[in-house]
This record gives structure tokens, C-alpha cells and sequence, in this order.
């Protein structure tokens, strides 16, 4: 990149207790899945009344966005990029019901407007007054790390200052059981905490959000520099780490010095096997891993994203999750890479400025 | 984050599409020239509103699309994909592109995904004795599926991803291709959008009661609504320099592009059409071209109330009493809603390659609020040099491409 690119404000809300904190203190255990997010008090930034009305989706993408803006100090944002791989998906449920039962008569629009899959951005916007670039990928496992790389290229590339970029996802009730029928979902109930040593096909469901606020200036409290992102479709397996290395080299970023290497493994025992190779690339660093605490979904990457930016901010990481390596209490540089079912690739550099 | 940048221009080297008008783009321009419309009766969505509400319906079933792309694996291809899939063939055969290019990106833009396949038999997804024939279809309506299944049809492995920002979608893809070149991430970008016909959408936007029962009469003072359309468009984006030196052939230019928010209202766009006036003004600054300077224009006109009014005075608060000769083309097509970006980025490509204005059909009276007159009847003409095309949707979202002679 061009100009520096830096994460000045960061917020998250997932099966895990963490809004508006820089970090996890003590990790929750589920019992088995769709592990749900655990909805904190959301009243600073959703009136209550038309909070019942709103999808999950759009309820956690807005706070976090606003959240994550309060925690960088910042109050107009340049550009909103929303990532959310079912989108509305629970509007456009609420929409079919009476869409298929009433033989499409006496159909009420809203869900119908709430089902449009920018509807998180454009209410961002409208809550912001932000009059400027406004965009939603909605690519399964890639569509958060398009939205990062977009933010990436504003702030990096194109000299827009306080970008406001997320991700989030919330389980339907209707793509749960689809997903399970695809063989995506383990069939049985399995703790999370326990996920990795399971040893059978399929992960566990998560949800979650997370937003991040991108600016080229590092004079936050919060800022880790994102050093680089990359996305590729349907890499081969063996090619993985080749390409890892590769990127590691262009933006000059020593494998030897990287002190955590935060991993994708989500417990599927037919595509954690991805994550060995890359592992061995770093030999002084942490091993972690993050689906085990947010489960598996399309932007579950935001997630990872967020609490690989809080082991850089806050040094802590919950020991639940610590796969090697030396233990720490500080972290300097970190690697993200997560795929999702071996399709979507995406890399993520983070370093303490 | 890329090597280094592309100072040069983002040319357009291959397009397809499929629309009411017919498969390919030879069979559009026909149409087009011969201003037969696309807008009738629905022959191939099953819904109540069959007789009722007129579309712009792609003239094949699902059998006939499947032929016509000829998908290696045949399970599982919704309408949606096929389409796409149709319309990328075409682009990637005019241009030559290897789409399996190590730096060839993938990005395209849907508002339904793959629903037109999936609501028919949407209940059986949660039933034991599913048929193998249904479930070819599972999972495969959320917005990013059709563009997953392409890719790998076509072999793709670099950046792949879905846009979604509703009317806008594929001026957005066509807008992230070109950044995504410009600043070298990429070399090449198959970029387009694609969105089938269902009961979904067409009961959505009934509820909001903004479908005209008859063929839509954008920027007519009689504008009763919009018709829904279907297609799949995409185009092929590359540096000048790479197109010209691998002998494919310059279709045109992709000299400016900007996209805004209204911050005004979920569906609605502002009454003075702020956020269109700001992306037409960014996408001209973009590309150094004067309000005086653009010689025609592509207009959103879905022939709402509130679109034509507020897209009316966006164009009278940018040209004065010079706006340019415009025409709404989705009165051929309808609107196709996640493709229409990209389908009337290639109509302004076709403008300037064949000096030719297309008309703006079924107008007679001008909107007292601006007394904007289109271009009635599809006309030549000449020097035709920059088309701005206009993408606004719901969420505010507001895009403006700039498309110029080579």
C-alpha cells in the first residue's frame, strides 16, 4: 500500500461477551450449536421499541459500527463497506411466509425492505449522515475480507481517512437446517471449547459481527496497522502455504518475527487439515485459533479479525484457544489466515505500530 | 497491497448479455435499433400476478438458458447462474480472456441470487423425502452462490466476489474492477451482475405498490411505476496497454466512476436527488470531463414517481438548461434490478461504437417539475464521444459510470 493503513477503533458482538471491550476476559462455553450471539445491552444505540422490529443483523451491524466509531473518536465516517455473506437472509425469510402461504396476496413490504442486502449499510449511512461510498458484498466465506480489502484500498490507496468496514452474519432459523443438509453442520452436539478434538466432518454454526474503523493516522489508543489483505478463490491445498510465504515477502513481513499465527480451524475434520502447513511457517510464534469461540460462518473472519487486533491492542488471549508456541503477554506482529471451505482464502498482516 | 498501479485507461474488451431482448449482444442492439421492446406478458415465472403485471422476461426456460451456456456440471445451475454464465461466454469470447489468469478477478452483482430456482420448491428443503432433483438446489439462493458456481466453472482463482447494494449492483462490480486494475491488484476483471425473474422480487416490489400494470413510461408526467426485468451482463475490463497488445479488440473506455449515499431514506430517493447529482459530479471530476462535454446519457428512469422526479432534478441541478440527450432504456428491458448496471453499461458502450441514441419508448409529456424530454425515437448520430450511465437503488445507494470513446 501506498499510505499506511491503520484499525483506530474496533468493536464486536458474537457468542462470546465482547462489546465494546478491547479484549475477552474469560471465554463461554457452549454446549453445542447454532451457538447464537450473546446480545448485550444495545440500548445507547437502538431505541428499544423499533429494535424489536429490526433483524438481528442489521441490530448488530449498527451498533458495532457505531461502537467501534465512538471507541476511535470518530463521528463522520468517509466510507461505509458492509460484508455479510447471508445478508438479510432472515428478512427474506420473514418475507417468503406470507409470500408462500397467502398465494402472494396481502404481503406487508417491510420485511420485503428490510430483506434488501444493503440494508445494514444504507441504515449506517443514514445514522452517520454519510453521503459517501457505500457498498455490500455479500460472497459467502469471501465477503468480509472484500469489504477489508475495499476499506484497504480507500485508506491505503485512494486517501480516504475513517472507513468504516464490518462484518456480520446471523443464523436463520431456515439456512441452519439447509447448511446442516449440506453436511456443513456437525449432526451432533459437541462443546466449543472441545470442537478441535472431535475429529468428524463439519464445524460448528456461529454468528457474530465485528466493525473496524480505518484510517491512514496511528494516534489512537487502539491502532494496530494492517499491514496487508489478500483474498483467491479455490487454492489448492498444497499451495497454500507457497502463496502465504509469497505475500509475506512483498510486504516485507518476516516470518521469524511473526509472534501470533491465528488460524481458521473450526473442528471439520475434512478442511482443518489446511491449516498445518501454514502453521510450520512460523516457528516462533503463538498458534491460535478463533472459530472454536464464534463458530463457523460466512464472515466469521471479521471475528478472527477482531481478536487477533485485541491480542495486539490488549497482549491477552484466552488461554482456551491457544493451540503452541511460546506463551506471551505481548504481541508485536500477527497473521490471519482462515478459509472457508477451502474456496475462500484470506490472509490478514497486523502489526503493533 | 498491489504492484504497481495502471496510470493508463480501463478499457472494456468483450461483452455479453442476456435480456428480454434476447440472448447475446447483436440480438440487443437489433431490438434496440428496431425499437422492438422486450416489456409483455410473464410466459415463464409461475405467479398469480402472471397476467396482471408485464415484465421484461428472458425469452427461454431453464432448459433452453442450460443449452445455450452449456455448463460443464448440470446439477444445481439456477436460473440466475445461468444467465450469468451465458452472458460471461459471450464477454470472454469476444476478448480472448483467460479467465483462469493467475490476476483475472471474478466480480459480479445479483439482488435475488438464486431465489427464482429455489421458491418453487423452497418447503421441500425441510422435508425427509426431498427428491435428488430438489435438492440440486439447496443452498444455492443466497446472493454469492451464483457467482462461487461460475468461477469455478470458469476456472477462476484470483479475487472473486458478489456485490449486492440493490439497483446498483453491477455499476458497483463494474466500478470495483476498475480500482481493483487501476491499482494493479489485478490485470484483468470479468465484471457484471446477473438477476432472474421470481415471485420474490415481483411480490416485494408490488407491495410497494410501485409496479406499473402497464409497459413502464420513464420521465412521462403519466409514469405509473416500474416493470421488473431479468438479465445477465458482464463485461471484460483490462489496461489499454494489455488489450491492445494481445490484439483484442477496445470496445471503449471506462473513464469515470463514483459511488454516493442519499442519507435519506431507506427506499426513497431525495426529492432533489442529491446523491445522484454528487456521483454524476464525482464520476465527471473523476475523468476530467466538463457536464458540457457528455453527449448523452443512460439514465436509472425506472419510471417511478420518485426515481424519474428526483433523477430529473439531479440532471437539471448538474446541466442547467443543457442536459444532454438521455434515454431510459429500461423501457425495453424493464428493470433488471442487479444487472442493470451492467446491462446498459454495454447499451452506452453500443451508443458510442454504433453513433446510434436508443429511444426512450411510449413517452409523450414531459414532467412539469423539470420538463426533461428524452429521446423518443432511437436515432444516429455522431461524435458521440462520453455516455454517463446512471445506477440508483434502494439504501440510497448511487452510482454514475462514465463511458467514453477509445
Amino acid at each position: 500500500m501506498k499510505g499506511p493503513v491503520h484499525i483506530i477503533g474496533a468493536s464486536a458482538i458474537g457468542p462470546q461477551e465482547v462489546f465494546d471491550r478491547d479484549g475477552l476476559e474469560a471465554v463461554t462455553v457452549h454446549d453445542g450449536h447454532p451457538m447464537k450471539a450473546i446480545e448485550p445491552d444495545l440500548i445507547r444505540y437502538i431505541d428499544p421499541v423499533r429494535g424489536r422490529r429490526m433483524a438481528k443483523v442489521a441490530k448488530y451491524g449498527i451498533s458495532n459500527a457505531l461502537n467501534a466509531m465512538e471507541r476511535a473518536g470518530v463521528k463522520d465516517p468517509q466510507a461505509i463497506i458492509v460484508g455479510t455473506g447471508l445478508g438479510c437472509m432472515e428478512s427474506t425469510e420473514r418475507f417468503f411466509g406470507p409470500l408462500f402461504q397467502n398465494d402472494e396476496q396481502l404481503l406487508n413490504p417491510t420485511a420485503f425492505i428490510q430483506s434488501t442486502h444493503n440494508n445494514v449499510a444504507g441504515q449506517i449511512a443514514l445514522r452517520t449522515g454519510c453521503t459517501g461510498y457505500n457498498y455490500t458484498y455479500l460472497h459467502r466465506g469471501a465477503s468480509f475480507t472484500s469489504a477489508l480489502l475495499d476499506g484497504a484500498m480507500q485508506v491505503g490507496l485512494e486517501g480516504a481517512e475513517r472507513v468504516l468496514v464490518g462484518g456480520c452474519d446471523v443464523v436463520t432459523s431456515d439456512y441452519y437446517l439447509i447448511q446442516r443438509r449440506s453436511g456443513l453442520w456437525k449432526q451432533h452436539q459437541v462443546r466449543n471449547v472441545d470442537v478441535l478434538q472431535d475429529g468428524t466432518p463439519g464445524a460448528l454454526c456461529g454468528e457474530g459481527s465485528a466493525f473496524f474503523v480505518l484510517d491512514p493516522g496511528q494516534d489512537h489508543r487502539g491502532s494496530v496497522r494492517l499491514v496487508d489483505v489478500d483474498m483467491s478463490f479455490n487454492g489448492e491445498v498444497h499451495e497454500v502455504a507457497h502463496h502465504i510465504q509469497e505475500r509475506l515477502e512483498r510486504s516485507s513481513f518476516d516470518p521469524q518475527e511473526v509472534d501470533l499465527v491465528m488460524l481458521g480451524y473450526s473442528g471439520d475434520a475434512a478442511s482443518d487439515g489446511t491449516y498445518d502447513p501454514v502453521r510450520a511457517l512460523f516457528p516462533n510464534a503463538t498458534v491460535a485459533c478463533f472459530k472454536p469461540l464464534c463458530g463457523e460462518y460466512y464472515t466469521a473472519n471479521a471475528w478472527g479479525t477482531w481478536l487477533t487486533w485485541s491480542a495486539l491492542v490488549s497482549g491477552r488471549l484466552p488461554q482456551e484457544i491457544i493451540l503452541g508456541g511460546p506463551a506471551r503477554d505481548r504481541f508485536q506482529r500477527a497473521v490471519l489466515y482462515d478459509h472457508y471451505l477451502q474456496r475462500d482464502h484470506s490472509l490478514v498482516l497486523l502489526e503493533r505500530p | 497491497m498491489g504492484s504497481s498501479p495502471h496510470t493508463g485507461p480501463i478499457v472494456v474488451s468483450g461483452t455479453g448479455m442476456v435480456t428480454a431482448l434476447g440472448a447475446g449482444v447483436p440480438a440487443n442492439l437489433e431490438a434496440l435499433l428496431k425499437e422492438r421492446t422486450g416489456i409483455a406478458p410473464l410466459r415463464f415465472l409461475e405467479t398469480r400476478h402472471r397476467g396482471s403485471l408485464p415484465a421484461g422476461e428472458v425469452p427461454y426456460n431453464n432448459e433452453e438458458l442450460a443449452a445455450l451456456a452449456r455448463p460443464g456440471e448440470v446439477r444445481g445451475w439456477t436460473r440466475t447462474a445461468l444467465m450469468g454464465l451465458l452472458a460471461v461466454r459471450e464477454a470472454l469470447q469476444g476478448s480472448g480472456l483467460d479467465p483462469k489468469g493467475p490476476r483475472t478477478g471474478f466480480i459480479s452483482a445479483t439482488t435475488a441470487g438464486g431465489i427464482a430456482s429455489t421458491e418453487p420448491i423452497y418447503h421441500r428443503f425441510f422435508e425427509d423425502d426431498i427428491t435428488d432433483k430438489e435438492l440440486q438446489y439447496l443452498g444455492t439462493h443466497d446472493p454469492g452462490e451464483h457467482a462461487e458456481r461460475i468461477a469455478q466453472e470458469l476456472g477462476c482463482r484470483s479475487i472473486v466476489t458478489t456485490i449486492s447494494t440493490a439497483c446498483s449492483s453491477s455499476a458497483n462490480a463494474i466500478m470495483l474492477g476498475s480500482r481493483l486494475i487501476r491499482h494493479g491488484l489485478l490485470d484483468a476483471a470479468i465484471v457484471g451482475g446477473t438477476d432472474a425473474l421470481c415471485k420474490y422480487t415481483v411480490n416485494g416490489f408490488n407491495s410497494l405498490m410501485i409496479l406499473d400494470p402497464e409497459p413502464c413510461r420513464p420521465f412521462d408526467a403519466s409514469r405509473r411505476g416500474l416493470n421488473l426485468g431479468e438479465a445477465g451482463a458482464f463485461l471484460v475490463l483490462e489496461p489499454m496497454e494489455r488489450a491492445r497488445a494481445r490484439g483484442a479488440t477496445v470496445l471503449g473506455v471506462v473513464s469515470g466512476f463514483a459511488n454516493t449515499n442519499d442519507a435519506y431514506h431507506a427506499t426513497a430517493s431525495s426529492p432533489q436527488g442529491d446523491g445522484a447529482l454528487l456521483a454524476m459530479q464525482r464520476a465527471l471530476d473523476m475523468a476530467g470531463v466538463a457536464p458540457g462535454e457528455v453527449d448523452h446519457i443512460n439514465v436509472h428512469g425506472t419510471g417511478t414517481e420518485n426515481n424519474d422526479l428526483s433523477e430529473g432534478h439531479a440532471l437539471r441541478r448538474l446541466f442547467g438548461t443543457e442536459v444532454p440527450q438521455f434515454s431510459s432504456t429500461k423501457s425495453f428491458t424493464g428493470h433488471t434490478l442487479g444487472a442493470a448496471g451492467a446491462v446498459e453499461a454495454i447499451y452506452s458502450l453500443l451508443a458510442i461504437q454504433e453513433q446510434v441514441m436508443f429511444a426512450n419508448l411510449r413517452f409523450t409529456e414531459p414532467l412539469p417539475e423539470t420538463g426533461l424530454i428524452p429521446i423518443v425515437a432511437t436515432k444516429k448520430t455522431e461524435g458521440l464521444r462520453h455516455v454517463l450511465s446512471n445506477s440508483f437503488g434502494f439504501g440510497g445507494n448511487n452510482t454514475s459510470l462514465l463511458i467514453s470513446a477509445p
